[in-house]
């Protein structure tokens, strides 16, 4: 439940029925109750989030793991730790394709110790690798967590980076303790200075430390209710946040690569510079970095020679996205109308409980359009279909002709 | 050779659906100059769809007719279903398309509604990303119909003859992208250029490219059923056109030129080819990273020495 | 027309008979070239062909079609890669078995392919129109008491369920027509009783009773087309009929003109076994009913509107229990046939496979995979959500009592024993061994097993040997 920030003590307002916040439905299971809140703080979020905001697109987010014994307590199915490590793994995918030009990495503690488990980078299948090997037995979780060596390790990897970029750090926490070896509130301290964001996933309760962190350096402090509320708050991280006018902006130097596979009788066969332990054997096909010409198999990369970040074009169009998000659509009650979705052609029936009405274009849209929309298109077919909303919309970069 | 035991292990086949985008904007080159008719155009559409449904009779299809000012549905049109008898000897599955088809055409040409009150009508070319993103949530829709997604297989034909659809840029580019999570395959028909921003749509989605030379711009259907007609599976089984090279390079915002190093605006993301001291797009102001030279101190010598110039470079 | 032999098998056989039934092409290619070749002067029948091409012969097809002139040999074997030798060869054979091509020289001499021109004009005309219209229905008036397609449906199961009742046993529905039961004993899924006549279900009508209702339609249709020449109808034109139902639209209504009498009465069996409906035998209209919608094709076909989901109504649970969501006797009774019916309830049924179950129903000739097949066919559709569909071990311990029966293999033999001396036993074996008929040998005890047909063989040679000892 969201916490409320009111001045009174606990005993000076009034009964709180949260009990009334959750009804069964006919069959006695609350899944559609739990299934509604989730909704509703998605639409809300979703509505919070403003226009022309400015927001960190080149993300550095570092995930910390609670490796400590608590995570093999059973109340999230099968177990906690398993619960955690099969959504974290659906979330590096998403937040990697989703921000092409950010990076992430990993850090787990237990045993009052905290270990970098993944460096900083933006390769998928790299971290769930290391994940895996470091994070998936259960054997290897023991101990209690320490807040604040995961703390300095994460200050430690991400105070030298430049300052255009946001810095993030997620814990997901399921002990109610931490073992510190000094003051914990002078690293909470170092942390804003840093201009660290960090933000707290508890899977059991709340924790005053916990959430004092989150609120000196800006972040949120959630508690999760099942798997699913879970999953919806992790996924959360995946957009980017908001950062303060004050932060600098900053011209960084990129590379765009040609991927030179023409005329291959031309082109030597070269190795790559990412494969260069392994054994890969040298392709006429790679993309070239255009400062320094070594190599590569995979966009987006840091040059290892040159330290040059090269990406694609199309990866920075997936970014643009956040830039230019759609507006939520109002919801209306079903009238006696004979309308049809204006994008799947479906004749909206009585039975289909809210339709939905774009405000710009004034179109009106299922509810499963409406999700599809939302979620995965970011694009609204009546806005684009209508010219004088195509032509005043936000400025379009411009594009290969 | 069907043993009853094989005949109950269920084999089921793949349904096929394909979402046709037609550009019908009679701005078209090729409309223009005559060298195709527009019901030639009609005709080899139509012949195209009715030969999917032929295949299989599990095949489906939608078609959206595109044009400048507006996207709207030609196939499936459930509020006018029209009730057809034969009177010839076309199956009647296909007469009721091809019927549909037309109807709607017509009708799509005779609507006003949303056009501006001017007497020729613009050269904007057609909102294809709208329907395109039409095309998605149809499919969203019959793919939530069906228990698994093994069995279904979606892909869009978008077959214009417009020049260019570079201001449609970011909404085509989230098309692509939606399309390239869910597994959905864009195929283009160009029949007038080398359209680079939908070939790299079909470079992220697998889907393929083609240029009808306009010397067999007549030749369409064929052009059509050899290509395009063999669904995304089946499409290593049959030789096709090999897939166009497309450039990914950024083209920068104050030339408008292909650059192979640039810098970009962290904060909005837009890319220039030489460092400026403000961002045109979001105004952001850049901490300048050029190596300034400070004034040259004059110091004061105590001896006759030659004075010491210090010129410190400082660096933010 | 099936592959059964014509003798009977004898009780002491311990090898079942599985089912043999053709699809369309297998079926077509048993008529003879003239046959065929009038029968692809209709547009229906060159679709329902089409229709059941390999993948990449009907692409093939297609792109040929609006060609004139024969085509290289060559030019259509490069539009294959070559990793796919074997798809295109099994394509272009199909082609030929069924006379859509033949080969032809191109001007140049190269061999080439061309179309043949009847099936090429007709598949043409399906597909864009200019020829006659076969339904003639277009001057028809509306019907004033129109059916719809849940009336339809309903007839048509009814109607198809009254012929399974009557195989299973069970006398709750009205009979069948003399005409049926005379189909069902040539199909040889009922005989005979042996004690009054009565016909009674075969091993055979088992195997049938557990298939999927449009392969079930399927096969009587083909056996009743088989006896087609006795009732004096044109195979041809019954069959072209068919066809043409099965490209009607599910809920339309069709005019009986242009149809001669043979094709009335055709029709009138049709309407008994609900392949189509008629309010009454005189009635100018007729309904064509799912059944004969999905006549040709062998393929199942996953309707995604609900009426799939609905028809499922098994649950197989990992205990080896199974719960029949439903009331209908026939549903159960088919459980029955392999599975220990426990409790009946108005709308559920539990039954238990036991291994004394399958193994009964192994015995009368249904095989595993027969079982496995009809429940995953009737699979509940919260059972479909399941990946896989049943449990595994159901159908692995299923399949495990099949062949539990496959223990003993049995080949006829003649033992050979009391051999006065070893040396005698010796001579003979070796012999035997070194014809091959050999079986089995014991040294100690001087006995041998040689096969039925080298007997003659042995006891030639052992008559030989004690002549010239003696």
């Amino acid at each position: 439940m969201d916490e409320e920030e009111g001045n009174e003590y606990r005993w000076e307002s009034g009964y709180e029925k949260t009990w009334e916040a959750i009804k069964e439905d006919d069959d006695g299971l609350i899944d559609s109750a739990v299934a509604d809140i989730i909704q509703k703080s998605k639409r809300k979020r979703q509505e919070e989030r403003m226009q022309n905001a400015r927001l960190g697109m080149m993300r550095h987010l570092i995930l910390v793991l609670d490796g400590s014994d608590s995570m093999l307590d059973q109340d999230l199915k099968p177990t906690r730790h398993l619960c955690t490590l099969k959504i974290i793994e659906g979330f590096i995918e998403e937040y990697i394709d989703q921000n092409p030009i950010s990076q992430l990495g990993i850090i787990v503690t237990r045993d009052k110790r905290a270990t970098m488990i993944s460096e900083l980078g933006g390769n998928a299948k790299k971290h769930i690798a290391a994940l895996k090997e470091h994070f998936g037995n259960q054997s290897s979780l023991s101990g209690e967590p320490s807040l604040m060596n995961s703390l300095n390790l994460a200050i430690n990897s991400l105070h030298m980076l430049p300052a255009h970029t946001s810095r993030e750090v997620v814990f997901i926490m399921a002990s109610l303790t931490t073992c510190d070896p000094g003051g914990i509130h002078f690293t909470i301290q170092n942390a804003v200075e840093t201009q660290l964001c960090c933000s707290v996933i508890a899977l059991s309760a709340e924790v005053y430390v916990f959430k004092k962190l989150c609120q000196m350096t800006g972040g949120k402090f959630n508690i999760i209710l099942d798997d699913k509320h879970f999953r919806d708050i992790v996924y959360q991280f995946v957009e980017p946040l908001t950062v303060s006018q004050q932060k600098e902006a900053s011209l960084v130097k990129m590379g765009f690569p040609h991927h030179l596979n023409i005329d291959e009788k031309e082109a030597g066969s070269t190795l790559c510079a990412c494969h260069l332990d392994s054994q890969k054997p040298p392709a006429t096909i790679g993309y070239f970095c255009p400062q320094c010409h070594s190599k590569y198999c995979e966009l987006p990369v840091e040059c290892s020679v040159c330290e040059l970040v090269l990406v694609s074009a199309l990866h920075f169009a997936k970014s643009y996205r956040h830039l230019f998000p759609i507006p939520p659509f109002k919801q209306l009650n079903v009238q006696e109308t004979s309308a049809s979705c204006f994008a799947c052609a479906k004749l909206l029936k009585s039975q289909d409980k809210y339709i939905y009405e774009c405000q710009r274009c004034k179109n009106l849209y299922c509810l499963d359009c409406d999700v599809f929309i939302h979620d995965s298109m970011h694009l609204c077919p009546g806005c684009v279909s209508d010219q004088n909303l195509l032509t005043t919309q936000i400025d379009s970069p411009p594009n290969p002709s | 050779m069907a043993i009853m035991e094989q005949q109950s292990k269920l084999e089921v086949e793949d349904v096929s659906l394909l979402v046709v985008v037609i550009d019908l904007s009679t701005e078209q080159p090729f409309l223009q100059d005559d060298k195709l008719s527009l019901t030639h155009y009609l005709n080899a559409i139509i012949t195209f769809i009715n030969s999917h449904l032929m295949l299989k009779a599990c095949n489906r299809v939608a078609v959206i007719g595109s044009d400048y000012c507006r996207n709207k549905y030609l196939y499936p049109d459930e509020k006018n279903k029209l009730n057809i008898r034969q009177t010839d000897s076309q199956y009647e599955m296909f007469t009721l398309v091809e019927q549909t088809i037309r109807n709607n055409v017509k009708s799509f040409f005779n609507d006003d509604s949303s056009k501006d009150d001017e007497d020729e009508p613009s050269k904007l070319p057609s909102l294809i990303s709208g329907a395109a993103a039409l095309g998605l949530c149809f499919i969203n829709r019959i793919e939530a119909t069906f228990m698994s997604k093994d069995n279904l297989n979606s892909r869009i034909l978008i077959i214009t003859g417009s020049l260019d659809f570079s201001h449609q840029y970011m909404s085509l580019m989230n098309v692509f992208f939606a399309a390239q999570r869910q597994n959905i395959a864009i195929d283009v028909c160009s029949l007038e250029a080398e359209l680079k921003l939908l070939q790299q749509g079909t470079d992220i989605t697998n889907g393929h490219f083609l240029l009808v030379p306009s010397a067999n711009l007549s030749g369409l259907v064929q052009y059509l059923l050899w290509v395009f007609l063999p669904e995304p599976p089946l499409r290593k089984h049959l030789i096709v056109p090999p897939p166009v090279k497309v450039d990914y390079r950024a083209s920068c915002f104050c030339h408008k030129q292909l650059i192979e190093l640039g810098y970009v605006c962290s904060v909005c993301l837009s890319v220039f080819c030489k460092f400026t001291p403000i961002c045109m797009t979001c105004h952001a102001v850049f901490k300048s990273h050029i190596l300034l030279p400070k004034k040259i101190k004059k110091r004061k010598v105590n001896s006759g020495s030659p004075m010491s110039v210090s010129g410190s470079m400082r660096s933010k | 027309m099936s592959d059964k032999s014509k003798n009977l098998p004898s009780k002491q056989s311990l090898k079942s008979r599985t089912l043999q039934c053709k699809n369309l092409h297998e079926y077509l290619k048993t008529l003879n070239p003239s046959t065929l070749d009038n029968l692809y002067n209709h547009p229906t029948t060159c679709l329902a062909v089409f229709r059941e091409l390999p993948h990449e012969a009907k692409h093939f097809v297609i792109r040929l079609l609006f060609v004139e002139q024969p085509v290289p040999q060559a030019v259509i074997s490069s539009w294959i890669p070559q990793a796919f030798v074997k798809e295109l060869t099994a394509a272009t054979n199909t082609l030929s078995e069924l006379r859509v091509w033949h080969g032809a020289p191109i001007p140049g001499g190269l061999p080439g392919w061309i179309l043949n021109p009847s099936f090429r004009k007709n598949l043409q005309s399906a597909l864009l129109g200019g020829g006659k219209p076969w339904t003639l229905s277009a001057q028809m008036e509306e019907d004033t008491k129109p059916r719809d397609i849940k009336f339809l449906d309903d007839y048509a199961m009814e109607r198809w369920e009254c012929v399974l009742h009557y195989m299973v046993g069970s006398h709750q529905q009205e009979g069948i027509s003399a005409d049926a039961v005379r189909i069902l004993l040539h199909a040889g899924l009922m005989k005979g009783d042996e004690e009054d006549g009565s016909p009674i279900i075969t091993k055979e009508g088992f195997q049938f009773l557990l298939l999927d209702t449009s392969a079930q339609v399927w096969y009587f249709i083909l056996q009743y087309l088989d006896t087609v020449n006795e009732r004096g109808l044109s195979l041809v034109e019954c069959l072209t009929f068919l066809f043409q139902l099965s490209f009607s639209t599910l809920g339309k209504d069709y005019s009986t003109e242009g149809l001669n009498e043979k094709l009335l009465i055709f029709l009138q069996h049709l309407r008994e076994f609900g392949l189509v409906y008629q309010r009454k035998r005189k009635a100018g209209r007729f309904y064509p009913t799912r059944l004969a919608l999905n006549l040709a094709t062998s393929q199942v076909q996953l309707q995604n509107d609900a009426t799939q989901a609905v028809e499922g109504y098994l649950v197989v649970e990992t205990n080896y229990r199974v719960y029949a969501y439903t009331d209908s006797n026939l549903k159960v009774a088919l459980l029955g046939l392999f599975a220990e019916m426990m409790y009946r309830f108005p709308n559920l049924s539990v039954g238990l496979l036991t291994r004394d179950s399958v193994r009964a129903a192994l015995r009368s000739g249904i095989t595993a995979e027969q079982i496995v097949g009809f429940l995953r066919l009737h699979a509940h559709p919260k059972l479909l959500a399941n990946n896989p569909v049943l449990p595994p071990t159901i159908v692995d311990q299923i399949k495990l009592w099949e062949n539990e029966r496959d223990r003993f293999t049995f080949t006829d033999g003649v033992l050979y024993s009391q051999f006065l001396s070893q040396s005698d036993f010796i001579t003979l074996r070796d012999y035997a061994q070194e014809l091959g008929v050999l079986t089995w040998q014991n040294e100690k005890k001087r006995t041998m097993v040689v096969t039925k047909e080298g007997h003659d063989e042995v006891k030639k040679f052992w008559k030989r040997l004690s002549k010239n000892s003696s």
